[in-house]
């Protein structure tokens, strides 16, 4: 399709030196201030106004993005970013508030979280969620610490030193587990690709305090036994965690507190349209049930006789898990997406997304392995062993081509793995160019493939050498 | 989506709706609605959030609220970048080749920081300063021996409980050492008292959290055996003060929102981590490194990872995966932007307007500044009357401010209140403020 990205030969901003534009009147340290702790210098850049926009301009153009093109990164979700939301985040009201506002005084923001909160509940089957966790691994260590908690509660803490997880997780379910204290334990896939719920009966004792989970999983595949899984890890006395990196794949379908999940994330980066921000801002809220509501992080937004105030009086808080209320500017981006698109929408989104899944899937089976073959859900991890080329080879073709590549080498599970998500947002005519470029990719000459990409801003990235030669700052 | 689009992919996956591809989901776990109301129109939308805007009424008030998060002035030109598409809807650069711009930006904040901070190294970002803080307690953990961590008597309440909360997975303890009343400062004889071969780590706050800007933190290098010493500064202050490499810290942390960033009600910001090069191995978060394509160009690529969960899983530093990036971008153009002498210029002007929030209170005997050293932008004052009553005078004149210390700070001294300047506070503001409380 002709893709050229842009390519400049981009100066550092420092070798810059036209002069900072921005203040006209300077000031300098005031007498009072004691010599020991006076700074001599201050050694950072020195530019006009004009040469910074240039210079992040050109980087910009340099740079990938949703906005640029069709971006099927698995498990990450990236769909389009609707401008409505940026536009209600700009909205100096919001913008422009401090944390520490007295309630009175802040009654607007309050209400969009009174409201998130509500609408999150609604969607989830959760009885309390907290908005503060500041991305989804952040709400996965806000659940950890409140299972660990409730053990200590319990006086069992010293027993339930251990947290199930499936081989096919993302990493950071077992990283937050074991930054909360618990040691971890792997369950295997069956050959359907989900969980093998014998080895979880086997592994399973009165060590374990939760097993965490997503549904569907990172393969894509709706883990039909959920309720009997609920069931065995309920009778052991431990928690079901849901990972909700896969929401969108369930909106208006199922909900985790139907199937049985006591703790549940929200990624609103992924399911609720957040922009990504080049690796962030996220927004990780956290949703219980029952007798977990009283550990979750305060304060919870309350609406009492008309007015929304914070709410400390949760008796088991774990405490604070970020400085404030979360990220309030994707809170608030993520409360326009939902309301835009409301229950109906909502429900859309999900049946395209999967709609979307399953073309994409048999189009491209002939030419890919597709692992345990059947229905899947937003996502779809496929092998290119047997073209015998390389996830790494074939996803760098895709770049030259003009789309970024699927998410490779994950899930663990899969050899060669290459996990393609094209959400809702991509329409049949860009998923058929880009199933076309999968299936060229399978049969140009590996030798070709070695030599891509060439049309992006620089060609195959020697990685080896940066970590060898470990130049981490200008 | 398309009416013909889905019924093309409906055909060609020979069903006729989409409920066979849903059909895996047992009969009891389904639901049919989302108990949320129906979606509406984009005008509407943006009707519904000005008129809920509109309740925001401390927004156009004047601002004397700082304590962790400021209203400082944040050039156009952030704004633009941190606005544009390519930046903003991009994921993690997994791809380096196409994502070559926002790799370069991190690149240069982690840069811009380091000389900023006079550290050897500065991770691509945290979320926020004080999960820096809990970060950095966990590294000192990993980098020294012992099972004590020594922190300031006098810390803010959410600092510490966030503190709590990332700790709460090792063995280890908390231990205080004094704030001087007198100076606002540490008090020396007492820390060193409490280091010890069990001390891991120090966390020292530059300024601290009564508003000080404290000399004796740049004396605890020598005192402070195999612990690592954690400062957490204020980046804006570093236009004026010591940057916390001079003095001897092995990690620094602190909060970036000041760094062009809005207020946000608290998010999203960007939590700057900094440390010796010896300690990159055991260092959490994102690198960027500069390395070369295949074509001899310079390139970058996010690098040593093996320390990230997505490859070491529960042997990862943290957990970490989501986390700022587009705020240190925010970071990055504001200090390009400003430059050294707009740094200097803010820094300047804030701890001057500090010190004339001190005499106009003091003129008018309305409130006391009580130590003996000076505040760079918050001023904890003691002001003889009640929260309540003050609080109704600042509502009544549209005055966002006064923090009361005790429910800020671990500090129970009753009518001491928090008064917060930046470049931006006037004269007028000041005087605004002192005669909307009164004299006594």
């Amino acid at each position: 399709m002709g893709f050229r990205q842009a390519r400049y030969d981009e100066p550092f901003i420092r070798d810059y030196h036209s002069g900072s534009t921005f203040f006209s009147r300077h000031e300098d340290l005031p007498d009072w201030l004691p010599k020991e702790l006076r700074r001599e210098t201050v050694p950072i850049p020195d530019v006009s106004e004009y040469d910074v926009i240039k210079h992040f301009t050109r980087l910009s153009q340099m740079n990938f993005s949703v906005d640029t093109g069709l971006y099927p990164l698995g498990s990450c979700t990236m769909k389009f970013n609707p401008k409505y939301a940026d536009k209600i985040a700009a909205i100096p009201e919001f913008s422009e508030l401090h944390p520490q506002t007295d309630e009175p005084m802040m009654q607007g923001s309050l209400q969009i979280m009174y409201e998130l909160q509500e609408m999150l509940k609604a969607i989830s089957h959760m009885d309390e969620v907290s908005l503060q966790p500041l991305a989804g691994a952040q709400g996965e260590f806000t659940g950890i610490r409140i299972i660990k908690k409730f053990f200590e509660n319990a006086g069992k803490a010293d027993v339930r030193d251990e947290i199930l997880i499936p081989d096919s997780a993302h990493g950071t379910n077992p990283a937050s587990a074991a930054m909360g204290g618990f040691k971890t334990v792997e369950i295997p896939s069956n050959e359907n690709g989900t969980v093998d719920v014998d080895a979880l009966k086997a592994a399973i004792s009165e060590r374990t305090a939760a097993f965490m989970i997503t549904n569907p999983n990172t393969l894509g595949i709706f883990e039909g036994r959920i309720e009997e899984i609920a069931r065995i890890i309920h009778d052991a006395g431990a928690f079901l965690y849901y990972d909700g990196a896969n929401f969108n794949a369930i909106l208006g379908k199922t909900a985790p507190g139907k199937m049985g999940f006591d703790i549940t994330h929200f990624n609103l980066h992924k399911t609720f349209a957040t922009p990504h921000g080049g690796g962030g801002p996220g927004a990780g809220p956290v949703g219980v049930r029952g007798e977990l509501k009283e550990y979750l992080p305060s304060p919870i937004v309350r609406l009492r006789d008309g007015n929304y105030v914070l709410d400390y009086s949760m008796k088991h808080s774990i405490g604070k898990i970020a400085g404030f209320y979360g990220n309030f500017g994707v809170l608030l981006r993520a409360w326009a997406y939902i309301k835009r698109n409301g229950s109906d929408g909502l429900k859309e989104v999900s049946e395209s997304a999967v709609l979307n899944t399953n073309y994409l899937t048999k189009r491209i089976a002939g030419t890919y392995e597709v692992p345990n073959g059947g229905v899947k859900k937003h996502e779809v991890a496929v092998s290119s062993e047997k073209t015998g080329r390389r996830a790494l080879d074939i996803a760098k073709y895709l770049l030259d081509m003009g789309f970024h590549s699927p998410t490779i080498y994950f899930p663990l599970t899969v050899h060669e793995a290459l996990m393609i998500e094209v959400t809702e947002s991509a329409s049949k005519a860009e998923i058929d160019a880009y199933v076309d470029a999968m299936i060229n990719a399978a049969s140009e000459p590996i030798e070709n493939l070695k030599q891509m990409p060439k049309n992006t801003s620089v060609g195959r990235v020697d990685e080896v050498k940066a970590a060898r030669d470990l130049k981490l700052k200008w | 989506m398309s009416q013909k689009d889905s019924s093309e992919m409906l055909n060609f996956l020979s069903i006729s709706s989409t409920d066979p591809l849903f059909a895996d989901i047992p009969q009891t776990s389904r639901i049919n609605d989302l108990r949320i109301e129906r979606g509406i129109e984009e005008y509407d939308l943006l009707r519904k959030a000005e008129s809920i805007s509109k309740k925001n009424a401390a927004a156009r008030c004047v601002n004397f609220l700082g304590s962790g998060a400021y209203r400082r002035i944040i050039p156009s030109v952030v704004d633009t970048i941190t606005s544009m598409g390519e930046f903003q809807t991009a994921y993690t650069p997994y791809q380096p080749e196409i994502s070559q711009g926002m790799l370069q930006v991190l690149f240069e904040y982690q840069s811009i920081i380091s000389d900023l901070t006079s550290m050897d190294m500065t991770n691509s970002s945290m979320y926020d300063g004080p999960t820096a803080l809990g970060e950095a307690a966990r590294m000192a953990y990993r980098c020294s021996q012992g099972d004590e961590l020594l922190i300031p008597s006098i810390t803010y309440k959410n600092r510490l409980s966030v503190l709590k909360n990332y700790l709460a997975g090792l063995p280890v303890k908390i231990r205080t050492y004094n704030i001087d009343p007198v100076t606002g400062m540490i008090d020396l004889q007492d820390i060193e008292s409490k280091i010890s071969e069990k001390t891991f780590g120090i966390v020292a706050e530059n300024p601290n959290s009564l508003g000080i800007m404290d000399s004796n933190v740049l004396k605890l290098s020598g005192m402070k055996k195999s612990a690592l010493l954690i400062v957490y500064y204020d980046p804006i202050s570093l236009g004026a003060i010591k940057p916390p490499g001079d003095y001897g810290a092995d990690i620094a942390v602190g909060e970036g929102q000041q760094l062009g960033i809005h207020l946000n009600l608290g998010g999203p910001y960007v939590g700057l981590f900094s440390f010796s090069k010896e300690y990159l191995r055991k260092s959490p978060g994102r690198i960027i490194g500069e390395t070369s394509d295949v074509n001899g160009n310079r390139a970058f690529v996010m690098t040593v990872q093996t320390r990230e969960q997505h490859i070491r899983r529960e042997k990862a530093m943290s957990n970490i995966c989501s986390n700022q990036a587009l705020m240190s971008l925010a970071a990055l153009s504001y200090l390009s932007t400003v430059g050294p002498s707009g740094l200097r210029t803010v820094a300047s002007k804030t701890m001057k307007n500090a010190k004339s929030l001190i005499d106009a209170f003091s003129r008018k005997r309305t409130g006391t500044f009580e130590f003996k050293h000076n505040p760079f932008s918050d001023v904890m004052l003691k002001i003889p009357i009640e929260e309540e009553t003050l609080k109704t005078k600042l509502h009544d004149s549209c005055i966002a401010g006064g923090l009361s210390a005790d429910r800020l700070l671990t500090y129970n001294d009753k009518q001491h209140y928090f008064f917060s300047v930046s470049e931006a506070t006037t004269e007028a503001d000041i005087e605004y403020l002192v005669d909307s409380i009164g004299g006594n």
